[in-house]
């Protein structure tokens, strides 16, 4: 186990060495660059090439890369000019805004997706399971910002029951459990929304497939009341491979915190990215990348790791 | 496939009624979009100051926008582009994810690694990341948009194809095919591609999808369709600053035309994959 575990993390490196590569030269190929950013409109083209010379933009790629890895690997992750602080610290205070906004969505998808899915399934066919599964589908292919947008219109400008975006209410400066909560409320809901209907799709084809298994024919035989055939012996089985379908939606749940941060005005991960986009703010964007990155394959290994938990029959070798 | 068992076969190939509900609102929505500004007469990059901001009438159909724009025009042709863009960003998704996948399925060994060594790299980058970077860099032109889509999207089609490739080319045809001498490039693209025809078309279906919902994303963010160019996407994310004027109309229309433009495409998708 600890070997496989092991294995895994070495056989990351290669991956993540590729992620920096794909990104650096990405972010090199964009036109203006960060030293015109920072330079401002105003600025004649000598401020703008004392600025680049100053950052060392214009040195080869490849030396700039080297210098770039070389400080990643003593923990520096870069400074960001235009926001004058070190990235590290400018993800430190985004992230976990967004891991527990990520958190609150996945807990609240999985609450919903894994029922509705066993209901689906032990019902299925029936009126309820055909209605659900227009209504998933309809969910699945929501246009997020849509989604978000009239979740504010409803709950937070006609009913006035949750606030219309932010961490916490203005004036407090204490950390507030209750207000936290409101906050997060709805950027949760539109993060979780499409998550909720793939995986509740999913849940159900795999419930149907596992009850239709001769050891659950076998369990209804033998008299087990139907909630124990349900979630002690098909639940179990089902449940496996979704395991993995959680590790890789990692990526996707960033991608979606971009847009939700953005309608939410949600001080995360996401809204710092397209920030540092519009502001042509290269270090903080290869920094993000990099941890993202770092993030989603920890996410896959423990994926691979809790299949194993969760299904004794997977030796790691 | 797992009804299947229970069910005579006839059943499978038949078309369901939400499949066929798609299919319809597919072919309304392209013919009204493509029909549309022409028969009914109406511009939708007319300005008429005068009447900005007119609620749905008899003239106006869906009422008009901040600068007098007749909306049911500008939702016709936002419809041409977001449809054209979600068509094509998917076919150079497909193209590049069917040719990477199937060379790599087809060819094995390390060369297969190395592929997927890629792939797997791409994918610890969020999608949307490398959408908005790119998208950034390359705003301007419809083009460049339907590419940047494309190009993004293309690792779930690779993937795909490659595990169809992968049983395919132990299949006797391949055999038979190398046996006569034809080249791998030849029995790749001849014999292997069309014969993961079904996985193809399935996965271009759901791509059209995604593809429409990345413009409005990017739309949203203001790096999509460019102004004055409607799109249904850019149609929403201004509609979102127009409620505070008080046009409520112009919210519903373009989200609507989304939600049930995706939706058709995923539900033939959806009945293209339970019946192959």
């Amino acid at each position: 186990m600890l070997q496989f575990v092991l294995r895994r993390l070495l056989l990351a490196i290669p991956t993540l060495i590729g992620v920096t590569i794909v990104t650096f030269v990405l972010l090199h190929l964009a036109p203006g660059g960060p030293a015109l950013a920072l330079a401002g409109e105003k600025a004649t083209p000598q401020q703008v090439a004392i600025i680049t010379h100053e950052l060392g933009l214009d040195r080869p790629w490849p030396q700039q890369y080297a210098i770039w890895l070389s400080a990643l690997l003593h923990g520096d992750l870069g400074f960001s000019y235009i926001r004058q602080q070190p990235v590290l610290a400018l993800i430190a205070e985004r992230l976990p805004q967004t891991l527990l906004l990520m958190g609150t969505a996945i807990a609240a998808s999985i609450a919903v997706a894994v029922p509705l899915g066993v209901y689906q399934a032990y019902r299925r066919n029936s009126l309820f399971d055909r209605t659900a599964s227009a209504a998933v589908f309809v969910a699945w292919s929501m246009p997020t910002f849509w989604f978000g947008t009239l979740l504010i219109a409803v709950f937070a400008v006609t009913l006035r029951w949750l606030p219309v975006g932010g961490l916490q209410t203005i004036d407090t400066t204490a950390f507030d459990w209750p207000s936290r909560f409101a906050h997060l409320t709805l950027p949760a809901a539109t993060l979780a929304i499409v998550s909720m209907a793939g995986w509740s799709r999913y849940v159900r084809g795999s419930m149907v497939e596992q009850l239709r298994e001769d050891y659950a024919r076998t369990a209804v035989a033998k008299g087990l009341p139907q909630h124990r055939v349900l979630f002690r012996h098909t639940l179990r089985n089902a449940i496996i491979p979704f395991i993995t379908l959680l590790g890789g939606t990692v990526p996707a749940l960033f991608g979606g915190a971009v847009i939700t941060e953005q309608i939410f005005a949600y001080p995360g991960m996401g809204q710092l990215f397209w920030q540092s986009a519009t502001d042509r703010d290269y270090a903080t964007l290869l920094g993000m990348t990099v941890i993202t990155a770092v993030l989603v394959v920890l996410g896959n290994l423990m994926a691979d790791v809790l299949y194993g938990v969760f299904d004794p029959r997977v030796r790691y070798d | 496939m797992t009804e299947a068992a229970e069910e005579p076969r006839s059943r499978r190939l038949r078309i369901t009624f939400v499949a066929a509900l798609g299919m319809l609102w597919i072919a309304a929505a392209a013919i009204a979009c493509a029909a549309g500004p022409s028969v009914l007469h109406v511009n939708a990059y007319a300005t008429d100051v005068a009447h900005a901001y007119d609620a749905p009438s008899r003239v106006h159909a869906l009422g008009t926008d901040g600068l007098g724009r007749d909306e049911l025009a500008r939702l016709l042709q936002g419809g041409r582009i977001t449809l054209s863009v979600g068509i094509v960003a998917a076919l150079v998704s497909m193209f590049i994810g069917t040719v990477y996948g199937a060379v790599s399925g087809y060819y094995g060994a390390w060369l297969d690694t190395l592929l997927m060594r890629v792939v797997d790299v791409l994918l610890s980058i969020p999608t949307l990341f490398l959408l908005l970077l790119l998208a950034a860099m390359f705003h301007g032109s419809l083009l460049a948009l339907m590419l940047v889509i494309g190009a993004t999207s293309w690792l779930g089609p690779a993937r795909l194809v490659r595990g169809e490739v992968l049983t395919l080319k132990e299949r006797l045809f391949v055999e038979a095919a190398r046996s006569i001498g034809a080249a791998n490039s030849r029995i790749i693209f001849r014999h292997v591609v069309p014969n993961a025809a079904g996985t193809i078309v399935t996965t271009t279906t759901f791509m059209i999808a995604s593809a429409m919902l990345a413009e409005t994303a990017l739309s949203y963010l203001g790096i999509g369709v460019r102004a004055p160019t409607p799109s249904w996407g850019n149609l929403l994310s201004s509609a979102q600053s127009d409620i505070f004027a008080g046009a409520w109309w112009l919210i519903g229309p373009p989200g609507l035309a989304i939600l049930l433009s995706v939706c058709a495409f995923n539900f033939v998708g959806d009945w293209l994959r339970e019946s192959t």
